[in-house]
């Protein structure tokens, strides 16, 4: 019976670690900005790797490419371009939607999920193709001071339960 | 604990005939073929490839994901890469030969016969070849040709040296995928033993052991009267077939039920898979383009880049991350106060913290590998080659991430599973070796720590 309520007590204290993480490493929020960021995908990166954005913000993306076709899929965000050097617009589409490109000339979108979103190469490009990734954060990434709690919070369950257990 | 021969008789009986190790290793060894050829004929385009598609997609995450952890070596019960060796050893595909070639031995072998020097009976040279083949990982998954030289090395090299050695030298001292399939295997629910002592003791065949005229002896050494980790049994099932007295069990256990780490380069091995699955992580999972174009030095040229790389992996591997673990090794210790065990044997036995948390690291890595490019395995098998051809139909199926944005909330229980277990085996064997809850306890804090920051690192690269 005890046992149970300290394992009881013990999930609680791994849960609210997770929580007190989260709303600790929230950070505070700033208004929906607009942004406007070029993006220069060549085999196999894109630059820049990593773009951090906060939730709300309203994305305006234009894309160049360096050597060959490139692709551009956002994961979650339903977004899929294609690029080739040299050519000032490049092609859109919705995977959701269909398999049909539309000429554009940039990608808007509004960051409206938090968390950390690779943005990939989808077309065939070469040897390291399926390795080409770039990463979308949008802030607040709730998912890592949550772990990094639940972590903490799991390694002193642990260590304080084989404290209290008997021999 | 389950004895599966019991519960499902039927299974014991497949295993039990002569001609099962042929059966489930031909279909195998087949395809294996198949793809080698595809390889080399094939397209060059990875992701095209049937050969790269299915080995490193399919089968690594088949194997890591789900047949180390449910059913421990169960790969080397198909593996065609030393089978060769074996038929060749053997000169016989099924039945049993008797003779006399070996003293103590009641078959017949072909071949030399020698014994495996002594000072190489360790994982030494698994560790070292694993640690340079991985430095050129990043070629092995891209580019179909050198898989052909990579796993055609290993069929060459594993035949040659079964017909200079005895038994399954190769698969115990030198297949790169062995050390790690050891290792991790430890952790899996299914094991094979012998399930009475003292049946055992009683009875002085050895059958198991050297075999008899209705099977072979244990091609890796094992004596399965007195073996109690996973570790070196390929589950061949030989000893299933020997023993007279049916006192050999398959049984479903909980996982992580095998904790004893034997020696240092079993510990290391640890510390290089941990390792690797963060240079992985960063190199090919991450987003910076330099480390991938030295990585990819043959197509960039970046030959200095690479070099860096190289030295920064070993170096990683064999050196940084020991002496850290070294010193919080020290730190365990000091705060034990005990004094049952020297700083090396804790160095050893708590190298095991890093098997639960580096199998569940290495899953985790794997997860966006099917979950993005899994639908390669669809069109692929409608064109292995990537000649155009459409055999199912399936050729133009596109490129469709599995709900991609789920990664990383799939990883991150993952990890923290691995992180649990990691804790409890730890407990574990620190009461093993303290034979006290008060000290094992204290030992554990600086473990705790430690492994909370790995976790860390890992989630840092996954979620953050
Ligand atoms: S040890 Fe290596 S070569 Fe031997 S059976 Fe296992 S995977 Fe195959
Ligand atoms: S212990 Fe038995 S099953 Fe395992 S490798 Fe040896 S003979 Fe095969
Ligand atoms: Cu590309």
């Amino acid at each position: 019976m005890k046992r149970r309520k300290l394992l009881v007590a013990l999930s609680i204290f791994i849960i609210l670690q997770g929580v007190i993480f989260g709303l600790l490493g929230r950070g505070k929020a700033p208004g929906p900005k607009m942004r406007v960021i070029h993006i220069k995908a060549r085999k196999y990166s894109y630059d820049p790797p990593i773009i951090r954005v906060n939730r709300g913000d309203e994305i305006t993306l234009t894309l160049e490419s360096e050597d060959v076709t490139h692709g551009f899929y956002i994961e979650g965000y339903d977004i899929d371009a294609k690029v080739r050097p040299e050519t000032p617009h490049f092609w859109l589409r919705h995977p959701s939607k269909g398999d049909d490109y539309e000429t554009v000339e940039e990608i808007r979108f509004v960051a409206d999920k938090n968390g950390k979103f690779r943005y990939r190469c989808s077309i065939t490009c070469g040897t390291f193709h399926p390795f080409m990734q770039g990463e979308l954060v949008v802030e607040p990434n709730y998912a890592y001071p949550v772990s990094i709690g639940l972590v903490l919070g799991l390694a002193i369950a642990c260590v304080v339960y084989f404290k209290s257990k008997k021999d | 604990m389950v004895d599966l021969f019991e519960k499902i008789p039927f299974l014991k009986k497949i295993v039990k005939l002569r001609a099962f190790q042929f059966a489930v290793i031909f279909p195998n060894f087949f395809l294996f073929y198949l793809f080698l050829i595809a390889a080399l004929v094939g397209t060059p385009v990875g992701n095209r490839n049937i050969m790269i598609v299915f080995v490193w997609i399919f089968w690594w995450v088949m194997l890591i994901a789900f047949m180390v952890p449910f059913a421990s070596r169960i790969w080397c019960t198909v593996c065609p890469l030393p089978i060769i060796g074996e038929w060749l050893q053997r000169r016989t595909l099924v039945k049993v030969r008797e003779g006399s070639t070996i003293p103590g031995f009641k078959q017949e072998f072909f071949g030399l016969n020698k014994q495996w020097p002594k000072r190489w009976r360790n994982i030494w040279l698994q560790n070292i070849g694993f640690l340079l083949l991985a430095c050129f990982s990043a070629h092995l998954v891209t580019r179909p040709i050198f898989s052909v030289f990579v796993l055609g090395g290993m069929i060459v090299l594993s035949t040659i040296l079964a017909l200079i050695y005895r038994f399954r030298a190769f698969c115990m001292y030198i297949c790169p995928v062995s050390g790690f399939l050891g290792l991790y295997a430890m952790t899996s629910k299914l094991a094979l033993r012998r399930k009475d002592k003292a049946v055992c003791d009683v009875h002085k065949g050895r059958e198991c052991f050297l075999g008899s005229e209705r099977s072979y002896p244990c091609s890796w050494f094992q004596n399965i009267c007195t073996m109690d980790r996973n570790n070196y049994c390929g589950l061949c099932m030989e000893c299933v077939k020997s023993c007279p007295d049916n006192n050999v069990g398959l049984f479903w256990r909980p996982f992580c039920s095998d904790v004893d780490i034997k020696g240092i380069d079993e510990a290391w091995k640890s510390f290089i898979m941990l390792c690797l699955a963060f240079v992985y992580s960063v190199n090919l999972l991450g987003p910076w383009g330099v480390l991938k174009d030295w990585a990819n030095f043959t197509e960039t040229g970046q030959w200095p880049g690479f070099i860096l790389l190289a030295l920064g992996i070993i170096l990683l591997c064999m050196v940084i991350f020991p002496a850290t673990y070294y010193l919080f090794i020290k730190w365990s210790k000091a705060l034990s106060r005990s004094k049952n065990v020297t700083t090396k044997d804790l160095f050893i036995k708590y190298s095991y913290a890093f098997v639960p948390l580096g199998l569940l690291v290495w899953i985790a890595f794997s997860v966006p590998l099917i979950m993005i490019n899994g639908s390669y395995i669809i069109a692929v098998i409608s064109d292995p080659l990537g000649w155009g051809w459409n055999i199912f139909g399936t050729t133009h199926f596109p490129w469709k991430p599995l709900l991609p944005e789920w990664v990383p909330y799939i990883q991150i229980p993952l990890l923290l599973m691995g992180l649990f277990y990691s804790i409890k085996s730890l407990y574990k064997i620190g009461m093993k070796i303290f034979s006290e809850k008060e000290a094992t306890v204290r030992s554990l804090i600086p473990m705790a720590i430690l492994l909370s920051l790995i976790t860390i690192v890992f989630l840092r690269l996954y979620v953050g």
